[in-house]
């Protein structure tokens, strides 16, 4: 990876040559929060902002997305075209660009590319920036902790200045145009080094680690623990909702109220919400809390790694906060940590 | 400072580019959530509340573009309404029509069986992973459908009867809750007649007309003779069926991953992403629907 330092007083004038050609996202305190929201000045934006409520994936994939327009009457398609801004998202924490890079995965790369979420994606720039964790983040479990592809630039802090990677030519252009890169230096290097130790043993100790979690979902999958854990579930799913690789998604059809045209869109929607899994006829596959909290959780931390070899969970710890019930993964990691511990009692 | 208009403006317009000549299989990947308009040409009344739905794609291109395995499954689109996952019922080598076996079971169900022939609806597909066609060739075949589990083996049950000399023996047992539910009857009275099959029709509420066999979709293996070691086993049925009628086989010795099972779950986008048939670490849409019994052993929570 190529990469070049800039001084920490560049950072402006690098968001405000973004501005010039793109709308820019970035992360701003709202409230006792940070949200992410499309800003007007680089003051507002909150560079040293912990997690924000909700992720970045409303700017792939919308809570609300129309995919076409139709004719009710003759029952045709008509012409409709969404228009999506040429976009830069600034500030990405490593564990929301790993987010990103599991939902190309799924909806860029795979066997049927998704046209909707492949435009927004290609026009769509990624600035990263690193960040120290919280108590409830526990990216480096899932080797979320860094951000090896899927930005355009990634910003290290190494005091007062920042360790540039640079990964696009359109990025690199904007770089080299708004600042002065310069080559690293040796201490550059060493306080880069010295920044990722830093970061690295900052983690909260008491999140066990568990790294055959996997394993561990499919042997305790029928143990009493998920009836204590999803019987909790309050079906609102606001797990879901912050998630940012929760991706699964309800299509719907709206009609005009004289019934003539319409439209087929498609919103979010959670495994967690009680009538996502039934079938024509009413019969449903997941009826209870204690399956649906069970099911997303083995999705996140074995589902997608048996298809994709990694974890779907990047440990960005929204959940842990969004939960009022307090089901979270931590809660399953301590599980098994509590199990592997009964041995020595 | 203002935010500056974007200097370019990318857009997804679900018609696709239409300009340049494009096969109906590139019109087709251009954008996978797209219906194509099909007209009903033949509504068949199969039971009071069951209608076989024969329909063809109006695009040339899409139609030549549309080839399916047994067991495979499309979205159906009824504008307005919405989308359903139904699996084909006909047999691939009937081209240019396809036929769809529907069950009046909620909104959208009744919408259809509202509808007439000539009437145009939307479909995309063929989604998911059918039966081994090709595998199973050159080998004894047991089929067992309960209830509407006899639409998608149907296309199986054509298709192999449109090689019938490439199979060995092939037996159907196929139950239902009463006569007047039981489907495609005169066909399989001829196939039986013609002793192309070896056929168990059962129902579990017999009425004075009914001459065939009573009980559960399980009991005619109680004088079942088959040759275990060189037998495909194929099962389709509402959900509580599977446990028993696999057991049933495996008694009899049909191996693991010889016996396969079509799943039923709501496919919302087909492709993998909506989430909405989703099984374990399996999606119903692009792994299945067909599962052979090992594959479904591996999957938590799938029987």
């Amino acid at each position: 990876m190529l990469y070049r330092v800039i001084d920490a007083e560049e950072r402006d004038a690098l968001v405000s040559a973004f501005m010039q050609e793109y709308e820019v996202v970035a992360p701003v305190k709202r409230g006792r929060g940070y949200v992410f929201d499309v800003i007007e000045s680089p003051d507002e934006i909150a560079y040293d902002y912990s997690t924000t409520t909700a992720s970045l994936k409303k700017y792939l994939l919308p809570p609300r997305e129309t995919l076409m327009t139709f004719n009710a009457v003759d029952n045709c398609i008509t012409e409709h075209a969404e228009c999506i801004p040429p976009r830069v998202i600034f500030g990405a924490h490593a564990c929301d660009i790993n987010a990103i890079n599991r939902l190309d995965q799924v909806f860029r790369d795979g066997r049927y590319p998704d046209p909707y979420y492949t435009a927004r994606r290609e026009a769509t720039l990624v600035v990263g920036m690193s960040c120290m964790p919280t108590d409830d983040c526990f990216c480096h479990l899932w080797d979320a902790d860094e951000a090896r592809f899927g930005y355009d630039l990634f910003l290290h802090d190494i005091g007062g200045r920042y360790l540039v990677s640079i990964s696009s030519v359109e990025a690199a252009n904007i770089l080299e145009a708004a600042c002065n890169p310069r080559v690293a230096t040796d201490e550059d290097r060493s306080d880069f080094r010295q920044a990722t130790r830093t970061r690295q043993l900052s983690f909260n100790q008491n999140i066990p680690d568990i790294q055959d979690v996997a394993m561990l979902m499919d042997a305790f999958h029928k143990d009493e623990f998920w009836d204590e854990l999803g019987g909790r579930c309050l079906s609102c799913s606001a797990c879901a909702a912050v998630c940012p690789t929760c991706f699964c998604f309800d299509l719907q059809d709206r009609l005009s109220p004289d019934g003539t045209q319409g439209e087929r869109y498609r919103v979010w929607d959670a495994c967690t919400s009680p009538q996502f899994a039934e079938v024509a006829g009413g019969h449903n596959f997941r009826p209870d809390g204690r399956e649906r909290v069970r099911h997303r959780m083995y999705h996140k931390l074995n589902g997608f790694l048996a298809n994709y070899d990694r974890m779907l969970c990047v440990g960005c710890g929204r959940c842990v906060s969004a939960c009022k019930a307090d089901i979270n993964p931590i809660r399953v990691l301590e599980f098994f940590e509590e199990k592997g511990s009964e041995h020595d009692a | 400072m203002m935010l500056r208009e974007p200097a370019r403006v990318v857009e997804v317009n679900p018609l696709g580019n239409m300009t340049t000549p494009l096969t109906g299989e590139e019109l087709m990947a251009n954008n996978p959530y797209r219906p194509w308009p099909a007209r009903i040409t033949s509504i068949t009344d199969l039971t009071p509340t069951e209608k076989l739905f024969e329909f063809r794609l109006i695009d040339e291109r899409i139609r030549e573009a549309f080839r399916h395995e047994p067991g495979q499954f499309v979205e159906l689109s009824l504008f307005g309404v919405g989308e359903a996952p139904i699996s084909i019922s006909s047999s691939p080598s009937k081209r240019g029509f396809i036929e769809l076996c529907v069950r009046r079971a909620g909104r959208f169900t009744e919408a259809l069986h509202a509808m007439q022939c000539g009437d145009i609806v939307g479909i995309r597909g063929p989604f998911g992973r059918g039966f081994p066609f090709e595998r199973m060739k050159h080998h004894d075949i047991l089929l067992v459908a309960g209830g509407l589990g006899i639409a998608p083996l149907r296309s199986l049950i054509n298709n192999i009867h449109d090689e019938r000399s490439e199979f060995g023996k092939v037996t159907i047992i196929y139950g239902s809750r009463s006569p007047s539910e039981v489907m495609f009857r005169d066909q399989f009275e001829m196939w039986r007649h013609r002793k192309d099959f070896d056929l168990y029709l059962t129902v579990d509420h017999p009425d004075d007309t009914w001459d065939g066999e009573v009980g559960l979709v399980t009991k005619p293996f109680e004088h079942l003779e088959l040759d275990a070691r060189h037998t495909y086993g194929a099962v389709c049925g509402p959900p509580v069926m599977y446990r028993f009628v696999i057991d049933e086989m495996r008694k009899k010795g049909i191996e693991y991953d010889h016996i396969y099972c079509s799943f039923e779950r709501h496919m919302k986008c087909g492709m993998g992403k909506c989430g909405h048939c989703q099984i374990g670490h399996q999606y119903v849409c692009i792994d299945g629907p067909v599962f052979n019994y090992w594959e479904a052993k591996n999957i938590q929570g799938s029987m």
